[in-house]
C-alpha cells in the first residue's frame, strides 16, 4: 500500500501559513524554556535526593526549583497549548492519524501531567521536611514527565514518517510507537539534556534576582547553577551531532549545503551553543540567558525545517488552499497584546506592594 | 474517511470523552462561578474588616487551585485530546474554523493561570487595591473563557446560518448561544457555592462556620432562579425538528433529563437542608452528598446536549461516523470502503464478506458502538434480530427516530455489515447469499388429489356455487401475546336453479358446510380459545369462532341484502390433528330443502387459511411450528419494540395475561375496529413503518409478512394473476403497488394524523413523484379489475393497477355482481385464487367447482360452450358481462401443467 494514499486531506487554513507557523515557533519557544526547567529541574532534584544529601547537590538549586516547579508548570502547560493549536492547523491531518495510531499512549499524557503536576506540589509542600515522601514524588514526577516527553517525540517522528503507517493495518489498538527511527533517541537524550541546563541557568537566574536584594552566598549559588549548564550544553554538542548524523542521508544533505537556510540556521546554532558555553564558563549570567534564548529559537527554527524535510515527498504546506479570516486573526492579536499587557500589570501589581494587606 | 480509526472495542470513544469531559466541565464552571466568588468573597472581608474572611479565603484559594488550575486544566486539555483521537475529522472542523476563537481563549486562559497563581502566592503580601484587581481579573478571564467556549460548543448542536455561510460568527452567536451562556453561568454560581460549602465545614469557629455556609447557600440558591428560566429558554431556541429526534424519538435522552431534573431538585433540597441545619454531622453528610451530584447535575446536562446532536457530531454537517452530510450521495454511488482512506479492503467479494464488514462497521458505526462493551453496546440491540432484520434495521436507520445516520455505502457494503454482526459480532452461521425466496418449490406437503364431486349435466337440477370471500387469508397464532388475525373464514354461495332461464334460489333451502376431521379442532392447535375475551371480547365455546359457527360444521345464514348465503368467521387453521400443515382444507358444501331435507345439491369448496406471516426473519426467534406461525420469542421482540418505539407496554400487560388486539388502537375495516383516535390504521401502520426497513426489496417484501412467497409453505398466490403459470409474469406489485407504493397510499389515506407524514417522510418511490399516489383505505379500497381488463378485454402490455380503486364496498371484487346479480367471484373463483388456479397442495383443489361442473379448470361458463352449466342449452348474447363469449386465453399455459 502506497502510504501517501493514507495522508488525510488538508483542511483549508484560516491565515497565510507562515503566520500560523511563527505564532507556532514563538509560543513553542517559550513552552521548551519553561519545560526545560520543569524536566530538567525535576530531575536534578531527584538526582540531589537520591544521591543522598543536600551537601552533595549543586548548591541553591534545590530549593529554588522545589518551589519554582509548580507554578512554572502550569505556564509551561498553557504555553503548550498555543503551539499545539497552531500546528494542528497546519499539519493536523499529519498529526492527528500518528495520534490515533499510538493512541493508548498519546492519552496516557493527560494522565501523565496531571499526576506529575499534583506531584510537584507534593515535593514543593513536602522538601526539607519530608524527604522521603519528596523523593517517591520527585520520582514520579521525573518518571512522568520523561514518559509525556517521549510520547510527544514519538507522535512527532510517527507523523514525519507516512511509510511506517502501514503498520495500523496489522495494529489498530493504538499502541504504534516509532523507535525504529534512528533519530529518536538522540533527539530524546537532546530535549533531556537541554532540559538540565536550561534548568540549572534558570536557579542561577532566579539566585541573580535575590543577589539584587543582597541575599548572603547568591553569587556562589549562581555559579553551580552556571556550571551545571555549561555541562550539560557541552554534552549537548556532542548529542546534537549524534542527532545529526541519525537523521536520513536526504534530510541530513539538506543542512549540508543542499539547502541555504538550512545550513546557515545549523551553523548559526552550533556558533551561538560554542558561545553560550564560553559565557557560562565565564559566569556572564544575562549574556548567557540571551545567547540560550537566540539558541533555541534557533533549534525551533530547525526543527521546523527537519518537518518539512521529511514531509517533503509528500505534502508542501505551500500548497494548501487558504481562506483567510483576517478579521479574527485580528481581533486575535488584539487579544494578545491587550491580554500581555494586562498579565504585565497584574505582575506589577502583585509584586509591586510587598506591602502586607490592609486588614 | 479520512482518518484511521482507533479500535475501541469495548471501552468506546464516547465513553473515554464522558469520562474526560463531564468532570472537566463540572469543575470549570464551578472555576467561572468561582472566580466571582473568590472575588465578593475578599471584598466582603475587607468591607468587614474580617480576618477570619480573609483566612478562609486563603485557604479556599489553595483548595480551588488544586482543583481548577491541576484538574480543570489539564482535563481541559484532555478534552481536546481525547476527540482529536475519538473524532478527528470533527476535531480538525473546530480547529480550522474556530483556530482565533481557540486562540482568544487561549489569552484568557493565560490570563486566569497568572492572575490564580498571583492570587494565591502573593495574597498576604498584596494591598487591598491589587489583590481586588487581580481577583476582579481572574474571574472576568475565567467567564470570558466561557463566552468563547460556550459559542464553540453550542455550534456543535445548532449551528444556525453557519450551515450555508461557514462564516465564524455565524457559528459562534448560533441560535443557543445566549439561553446557553445564561445557563451555564447560572449553574457556575451554584456551584461556587456548593464548593465553598466544602471549604467552610473545615471552619473551627462554629458561629462563624455556620455564617459563612449561610453564605455559601446563597451562591447555591439564588443562581438557580436563573438557572430554570434559562433551562427553558435554551430548550426551546432548539430548533423543534431537532427536539422531536432528541427527546421524543431517542428513549436515552430522557434518562439523562431525569437526571439533571433530580439532581437539581436535590441540589436545591440540600442547599436548604445546610442552611436549615445546625448539626456539622448533617451538613458535612449534605456536602459529601452534593459533590457527587453536582457532577450528576453534569453528567445529565452535557449528555443531554450530546444526545440532542445526534445522528450528527456537527449538527447538519457531519454525522457522528465522521462522514459529511453532502458526502453522502457519492458514497451510495462509489461505496464506503473504496473512499475511506484507512480500509484494508476497497470492495467486497464472497471471501472477504465478513471482514470487509469489520471495515465498514469501524468506518460506520464504531463511533458510537462498542461490541460487547461499556457504551452503546451493539450486542443486545441485534441479537434479537434476524438477518433480514439486520438488514433492514441498517436500510432503515435513521429514518423515522432520525437519531442514527443513515447506512452510507452500496447494497453490497451493507449486506457485508450485516455478515459481519451476524457471523463476526454474534458468531452465527453466515447465511446462504441472496434472496431467502429466490429459488426453491416450497416446503409443503406433497399434493393430495382432491376428490371431484359428481355433477350431472343432464339431469342435475342445480348449481350450487360457493366460495371463501378471502383467496389469500392468514391467522395469527401467538394470541398470549397480541393478536391481528383471529381463526375466521367466510365462506359464500349461491344456488342456481338449472334451466334456459335458470333462477336464484333465495329461500327455502338450507346451505351448509362440513368440515374434514382433521381441520375441526382448531382449539387444540392455538391458544385463541384461552384469550378470546381479551383479544375479541368474546367469551366463545372452544372450537367456535366470533360469530358462534362452529369448526366441525354448520349453516349458512341468507343475507337479504347481498342475496347470497354466508358462514361467517369459521375459525379453520392450517395446522391438522395429524401434526400436518394445510393452508387448503377442502370443506363439503351442501344444499338441502329445508322442509324435506332432501339434497338438492352439493359441491366442496378450499377455506384458504395460513400462518405462514415470517416475522422471524426480522424479528428473530422462528416459526411457531411446520414452518409457519409466530412464536413466542419473536412475538416478544415484537411487543419490546413496539414499546420502545411507541412508549406502550404491551409486553408487560401480555406477561399480565393481558394480550391485546392490534386493532384495537389500530382501526382496522377488516375486523371493524375503530382504534384509537389519531393512531394510524392498521394496514397504514404496518406498510408504513416496515417500508422504511424494507421499502429498498420493493415487491419481495410483500413476501416477508404475506403467504405467497413461491418457496413458502402456502404459495398462496396461487390463481391466474399469480406465479403459478408463468412465474415472475405478475407479482403482488401489479396490483397492489410495490411496498412503497402500498404504503404511501395508505399513509395518504390517514394523512390528518401526525405519524403519516413522519414514516412517508423516507419513502422513495421510482415509479411515479410521490404526489401522484392516491390516497386509500385498506380493505374498503382495492385495485380494480378495469383498470387493465378495460372493458373486460385483455389487458395492455405493462398495464398495471396499481393507484386506480374502487370507489364503494359494493364495488369491491368480492362484493361486486354481474347484470344477472351473480357475484363474480362465483364464477371466477376468489382473489388471489382467479380461475384457472394451481393449488400447491392438489392439482385441483381450487379449481373443484368449475371441474365438477364442466370438466375444464376456467371461470364457470367459460369457453363458449359452457353457458349450459346453469342455461342447459347454448346462449347467444353475452348477458353477464360484454366480452364473455369466447375461449380461454389461458388454456395453453394451464395445459401445459398437465391438464
Amino acid at each position: 500500500m502506497d502510504p501517501a494514499t493514507l495522508i488525510p486531506t488538508a483542511e483549508v487554513l484560516p491565515a497565510p501559513w507562515w503566520i500560523l507557523e511563527f505564532l507556532g515557533m514563538l509560543t513553542l519557544t517559550l513552552h521548551l524554556l519553561l519545560v526545560n526547567v520543569v524536566l530538567g529541574g525535576s530531575l536534578i532534584l531527584l538526582f540531589s535526593s537520591l544521591t543522598g544529601s543536600a551537601k552533595s547537590a549543586p548548591p541553591g538549586l534545590p530549593d529554588v526549583l522545589a518551589k519554582k516547579i509548580p507554578g512554572t508548570l502550569a505556564i509551561a502547560v498553557t504555553f503548550g497549548v498555543a503551539p499545539l493549536l497552531f500546528f494542528q492547523v497546519l499539519y493536523g491531518h499529519f498529526f492527528y492519524t500518528s495520534s490515533v495510531l499510538m493512541a493508548k499512549y498519546w492519552i496516557m499524557v493527560v494522565p501523565a501531567v496531571m499526576i506529575a503536576y499534583y506531584g510537584a506540589y507534593v515535593t514543593a509542600r513536602k522538601f526539607n521536611k519530608n524527604s522521603a515522601v519528596a523523593t517517591v514524588s520527585l520520582a514520579v514526577t521525573s518518571l512522568l514527565l520523561l514518559y509525556v516527553a517521549f510520547c510527544i517525540l514519538n507522535n512527532i517522528s510517527l507523523m514525519t514518517h507516512p511509510a511506517q503507517w502501514v503498520r495500523y493495518f496489522d495494529n489498530r489498538s493504538g499502541t504504534l510507537l516509532n523507535t525504529s527511527d534512528p533519530a529518536l533517541w538522540p533527539r530524546y537524550l537532546h530535549f533531556i539534556t537541554a532540559s538540565v541546563a536550561v534548568a540549572g541557568l534558570f536557579s542561577a537566574i532566579v539566585w541573580d534576582f535575590r543577589r539584587r536584594k543582597d541575599i548572603e552566598g547568591a553569587q556562589e549559588k549562581i555559579n553551580s547553577g552556571l556550571k551545571i549548564f555549561a555541562v550539560a550544553t557541552i554534552i549537548q554538542v556532542v548529542i546534537g551531532f549524534w542527532l545529526l548524523i541519525s537523521l536520513p542521508r536526504e534530510v541530513m544533505l539538506l543542512y549540508m549545503g543542499r539547502n541555504m537556510l538550512y545550513t546557515v540556521t545549523l551553523l548559526a546554532a552550533i556558533v551561538l551553543a560554542l558561545a553560550v558555553i564560553v559565557t557560562a564558563s565565564l559566569k556572564r549570567l544575562w549574556p548567557t540567558v540571551v545567547l540560550l534564548v537566540l539558541t533555541v529559537v534557533a533549534m525551533v527554527m530547525m526543527r521546523t525545517f527537519l518537518r518539512s524535510g521529511y514531509l517533503a515527498p509528500y505534502f508542501r504546506i505551500e500548497d494548501v488552499a487558504l481562506k483567510p479570516q483576517y478579521d479574527m486573526l485580528s481581533l486575535f492579536l488584539i487579544t494578545f497584546v491587550a491580554g500581555l499587557v494586562v498579565v504585565y500589570l497584574m505582575f506589577r501589581w502583585a509584586m509591586g506592594g510587598g506591602k502586607a494587606a490592609a486588614r | 474517511m479520512n482518518y484511521p480509526i482507533w479500535e475501541l472495542l469495548t471501552v468506546g470513544g464516547g465513553s473515554l470523552i464522558a469520562l474526560i469531559a463531564v468532570p472537566h466541565v463540572y469543575i470549570s464552571h464551578m472555576a467561572v462561578g468561582g472566580g466571582l466568588f473568590l472575588w465578593l468573597t475578599d471584598l466582603k472581608g475587607f468591607r468587614e474588616s474580617s480576618p477570619a474572611i480573609h483566612a478562609y479565603l486563603k485557604k479556599h484559594i489553595w483548595f480551588f487551585l488544586l482543583l481548577t488550575m491541576v484538574f480543570g486544566g489539564i482535563s481541559g486539555v484532555g478534552i481536546w485530546f481525547i476527540i482529536a483521537l475519538v473524532s478527528p475529522a470533527a476535531t480538525t472542523v473546530l480547529i480550522h474554523n474556530f483556530v482565533f476563537g481557540w486562540a482568544i481563549e487561549w489569552v484568557f486562559f493565560l490570563g486566569e493561570i497568572v492572575a490564580l497563581l498571583l492570587y494565591h502566592y502573593r495574597y498576604d503580601s498584596m494591598d487591598r487595591k491589587a489583590r481586588l484587581r487581580i481577583g476582579f481579573l481572574y474571574f472576568l478571564f475565567a467567564w470570558l473563557s466561557m463566552v468563547v467556549i460556550n459559542g464553540i460548543v453550542g455550534f456543535m448542536l445548532t449551528p444556525g446560518d453557519w450551515l450555508e455561510t461557514h462564516n465564524f460568527w455565524d457559528g459562534f452567536f448560533n441560535p443557543t448561544y445566549w439561553p446557553s451562556l445564561m445557563f451555564r453561568s447560572s449553574i457556575a454560581f451554584t456551584f461556587a457555592g456548593l464548593f465553598g460549602y466544602v471549604t467552610t465545614l473545615f471552619l473551627e469557629d462554629s458561629a462563624f462556620r455556620q455564617r459563612m455556609v449561610s453564605y455559601c447557600t446563597k451562591w447555591l440558591l439564588y443562581p438557580l432562579l436563573g438557572l430554570i428560566p434559562a433551562a427553558a429558554w435554551y430548550f426551546y431556541s432548539v430548533p423543534a425538528d431537532v427536539r422531536a429526534v432528541a427527546f421524543e424519538m431517542n428513549k436515552l435522552t430522557g434518562m439523562w433529563v431525569h437526571y439533571l431534573i433530580a439532581a437539581t431538585v436535590a441540589i436545591f433540597l440540600l442547599g436548604v437542608l445546610m442552611s436549615a441545619s445546625k448539626s456539622l454531622t448533617v451538613q458535612r453528610l449534605a456536602v459529601v452528598l452534593l459533590v457527587p451530584i453536582g457532577l450528576v447535575w453534569m453528567s445529565g446536562f452535557e449528555y443531554t446536549r450530546e444526545i440532542s446532536r445526534k445522528p450528527y457530531v456537527l449538527f447538519g454537517h457531519m454525522y457522528s461516523n465522521s462522514i459529511l452530510k453532502t458526502d453522502a450521495e457519492k458514497i451510495n454511488a462509489e461505496g464506503v470502503l473504496k473512499l475511506a482512506r484507512w480500509s484494508a479492503i476497497d470492495s467486497v467479494t464472497d471471501q472477504n464478506r465478513v471482514e470487509a464488514g469489520r471495515e465498514v462497521f469501524n468506518l460506520q458505526c464504531m463511533a458510537c458502538h462498542t461490541i460487547g462493551g461499556l457504551q452503546n453496546d451493539i450486542v443486545p440491540k441485534v441479537e434479537s434480530y434476524g438477518f433480514q432484520g439486520l438488514l433492514a434495521q441498517i436500510s432503515g436507520q435513521g429514518k423515522i427516530r432520525g437519531y442514527m445516520p443513515p447506512f452510507m455505502g452500496t447494497s453490497e457494503e451493507k449486506l457485508a455489515l450485516a455478515s459481519f454482526i451476524w457471523n463476526g459480532v454474534l458468531g452465527r452461521e453466515p447465511p446462504p447469499p441472496g434472496s431467502p425466496f429466490a429459488g426453491g418449490t416450497g416446503r409443503g406437503p406433497s399434493p393430495e388429489t382432491a376428490k371431484i364431486p359428481p355433477f350431472d349435466p343432464d339431469s342435475s337440477e342445480y348449481v350450487l356455487l360457493a366460495w371463501n370471500d378471502l383467496g389469500m387469508h392468514c391467522i395469527s397464532d401467538c394470541d398470549e401475546f397480541f393478536s391481528f388475525l383471529p381463526p375466521a373464514n367466510t365462506l359464500q354461495a349461491q344456488l342456481i336453479r338449472r334451466g334456459p332461464l335458470p333462477e336464484r334460489i333465495t329461500g327455502g333451502v338450507t346451505i351448509s358446510y362440513i368440515t374434514p376431521a382433521q381441520h375441526a379442532n382448531p382449539a387444540s392447535h392455538t391458544r385463541f380459545w384461552d384469550f378470546a375475551d381479551k383479544l375479541y371480547g368474546a367469551r366463545l365455546e372452544r372450537n367456535v369462532g366470533l360469530t358462534g359457527n362452529a369448526a366441525a360444521g354448520g349453516a349458512f345464514k341468507f343475507d337479504d341484502e347481498r342475496e347470497l348465503y354466508e358462514a361467517k368467521f369459521i375459525p379453520l387453521l392450517p395446522y391438522r390433528d395429524d401434526g400436518k400443515f394445510d393452508s387448503y382444507p377442502v370443506l363439503d358444501i351442501e344444499a338441502r330443502d329445508s322442509a324435506s331435507g332432501e339434497l338438492l345439491a352439493l359441491t366442496k369448496v378450499v377455506a384458504p387459511v395460513s400462518a405462514e406471516a415470517d416475522c422471524w426473519r426480522c424479528h428473530g426467534g422462528g416459526p411457531r411450528k411446520l414452518d409457519a406461525g409466530i412464536s413466542d420469542e419473536t412475538a416478544i421482540n415484537i411487543l419490546k419494540v413496539h414499546d420502545r418505539n411507541e412508549g406502550t407496554q404491551l409486553y408487560q400487560q401480555a406477561l399480565d395475561g393481558n394480550p391485546r388486539l392490534c386493532q384495537s388502537c389500530h382501526a382496522d375495516p377488516a375486523l371493524g375496529t375503530e382504534g384509537t383516535e389519531g393512531v394510524l390504521n392498521f394496514s397504514a401502520a404496518m406498510h408504513g413503518w416496515h417500508a422504511n426497513y424494507m421499502g429498498e426489496v420493493l415487491d419481495e417484501a410483500c413476501l416477508y409478512c404475506h403467504p405467497a412467497s413461491r418457496g413458502g409453505i402456502t404459495r398462496c398466490l396461487r390463481g391466474v394473476h399469480g406465479t403459478a403459470f408463468e412465474p415472475g409474469k405478475m407479482t403482488c406489485g401489479n396490483c397492489h403497488g410495490n411496498l412503497n407504493e402500498r404504503a404511501l397510499g395508505l399513509l395518504k389515506g390517514e394523512k390528518d394524523k401526525p405519524r403519516a407524514a413522519k414514516l412517508a417522510e423516507h419513502i422513495q418511490l421510482g415509479s411515479m413523484p410521490k404526489d401522484s399516489v392516491i390516497g386509500n383505505t385498506p380493505w374498503l379500497n382495492e385495485p380494480d379489475c378495469f383498470a387493465c381488463h378495460v372493458d373486460f378485454e385483455q389487458p395492455a402490455p405493462g398495464a398495471r393497477a396499481f393507484n386506480n380503486y374502487n370507489a364503494t364496498f359494493e364495488e369491491l371484487y368480492r362484493n361486486s355482481r354481474d347484470n344477472a346479480l351473480i357475484n363474480c367471484i362465483a364464477c371466477h373463483g376468489s382473489p388471489h385464487a382467479i380461475f384457472p388456479t394451481m393449488n400447491p397442495y392438489g392439482t385441483f383443489r381450487d379449481v373443484l367447482q368449475p371441474m365438477q361442473y364442466q370438466g375444464e379448470p376456467y371461470a364457470i361458463g367459460a369457453n363458449v360452450k359452457n353457458c349450459t352449466v346453469c342455461h342447459i342449452v347454448e346462449m347467444e348474447d353475452p348477458i353477464h358481462h360484454p366480452n364473455m363469449q369466447r375461449m380461454v386465453r389461458n388454456k395453453g399455459g394451464f395445459e401445459k401443467h398437465g391438464f
